[in-house]
């Protein structure tokens, strides 16, 4: 069994002629059944638009409309007849805040230019068979951004960048653990107890059992 | 007890962004079926690509005249440098099309210096004149790779081109340190 790329109808967005014309023949050399183009962003809307292909790929940098924008539109704009549709963004830049950049605006792969035929495939077996779910908040819509989360996890400062005020709560938790006690001590107190509030004021005083709420 | 004060515990931190999730159907999935691409398919998409006949040269020639413009809007601007990522931009996208289109076209030499090249750009704070007269020398070379048609890695006179554009960055950043952008 091998995949059968003949029902598949991709949309190509990209402003140089002679790589367009090797994406295109590259997909069909797949076997893609339809090869749709567009010039730029703007051209590429409106036949995504019309067509409602199965998947996009588009270049970053174009006129009117860069491949940045042509995915915000199709994640956000009320026209768009597929928000989900996979979109493989192709660029020559490789760093970080650009990849950080191109991520943000909803793209599901990033395929670094120059590329080989297997990397474009590689791109395209990803969206098959490892599809990510979308995530909608108030300022993003888009695949979900973490492609190294661990599940299991379900506390606060889940994010990479939480670090150091992970880091931070982790020693005020266990400086405020060790007042309390501390408080306990003085107050001659076990860890169930509970005490009133005027108490906690005179903690230094010695308590006794009528201080103690059991209510 | 006393807390921070931040409200940042846990117990008692401002809720932060709702996220929903939603898993769409999977529709290429659904049209494709299983089992991958066979190793001759591809094979002769490589073969495609390797066999490629297209003349870079003109659209390399294009994308140097736009670093061209974009050095002599800089040169022009009072004190002949910018921190402006409007003008860094003219030279840096130009720059990003030839890494990007060279080799797809059989001319590696060209990614591998314009690469370099947007890296440069990319940890710069200021482009002044000095980083200019950098730009120029990759612009300098990426011309001369055309013209001469290098295609390909450019053998050791290649490697020797790339090191030496290479030492002139290393030579920048010693001497301008502060010029260096703070890592993302």
């Amino acid at each position: 069994m091998t995949y059968k790329f003949d029902k598949l109808r991709v949309l190509v967005v990209e402003d140089n002629t002679p790589m367009l014309e090797i994406c295109k023949a590259l997909l069909l050399t797949f076997g893609v059944g339809e090869v749709i183009s567009a010039k730029n962003g703007e051209v590429g809307y409106d036949l995504f638009c019309k067509e409602n292909p199965d998947l996009v790929i588009a270049d970053w940098m174009m006129s009117p409309m860069d491949g940045i924008s042509l995915t915000r539109r199709i994640r956000n704009d009320m026209r768009s007849p597929n928000q989900f549709v996979p979109i493989i963004l192709m660029t020559g830049f490789s760093e970080k805040k650009r990849v950080v950049q191109a991520r943000d605006s909803g793209v599901t792969e990033f395929l670094v230019k120059p590329f080989t035929a297997r990397d474009l495939y590689k791109r395209v077996t990803q969206i098959i068979e490892r599809p990510r779910q979308f995530v909608k908040s108030e300022d993003f819509f888009g695949p979900d951004r973490r492609r190294k989360a661990d599940m299991s996890y379900n506390g606060p400062y889940k994010r990479e960048t939480d670090a150091a005020q992970a880091a931070a709560q982790k020693v005020r938790m266990k400086t405020a653990s060790a007042q309390l006690s501390q408080l306990r001590q003085q107050a001659g107190l076990s860890k169930g107890d509970r005490i009133t509030e005027d108490k906690l004021k005179s903690k230094t005083e010695p308590m006794n059992s009528s201080d103690i709420d059991f209510n | 007890m006393t807390n921070s004060g931040d409200n940042n515990d846990h117990f008692n931190m401002k809720p932060r962004r709702k996220a929903e999730f939603h898993t769409p159907p999977n529709r290429i999935k659904s049209k494709v079926g299983t089992g991958g691409l066979a190793d001759d398919i591809l094979n002769k998409a490589e073969a495609l690509l390797e066999n490629n006949t297209v003349d870079f040269r003109p659209l390399g020639e294009l994308y140097l005249e736009s670093i061209t413009r974009g050095v002599d809007v800089v040169r022009d601007l009072p004190g002949s440098e910018t921190s402006d990522e409007y003008h860094i931009s003219n030279i840096l996208f130009p720059a990003m099309q030839l890494k990007a289109n060279g080799g797809m076209f059989h001319y590696n030499l060209v990614t591998s210096i314009a690469d370099r090249m947007i890296q440069f750009l990319e940890v710069i704070e200021v482009l002044d004149h000095d980083a200019l007269e950098i730009v120029k020398a990759f612009q300098t070379t990426i011309r001369a790779i055309l013209l001469g048609q290098i295609r390909g890695d450019g053998g050791a006179r290649g490697q020797e081109l790339l090191d030496a554009l290479n030492a002139a960055c290393y030579r920048y950043l010693e001497k301008y340190p502060e010029n260096r952008s703070k890592p993302v």
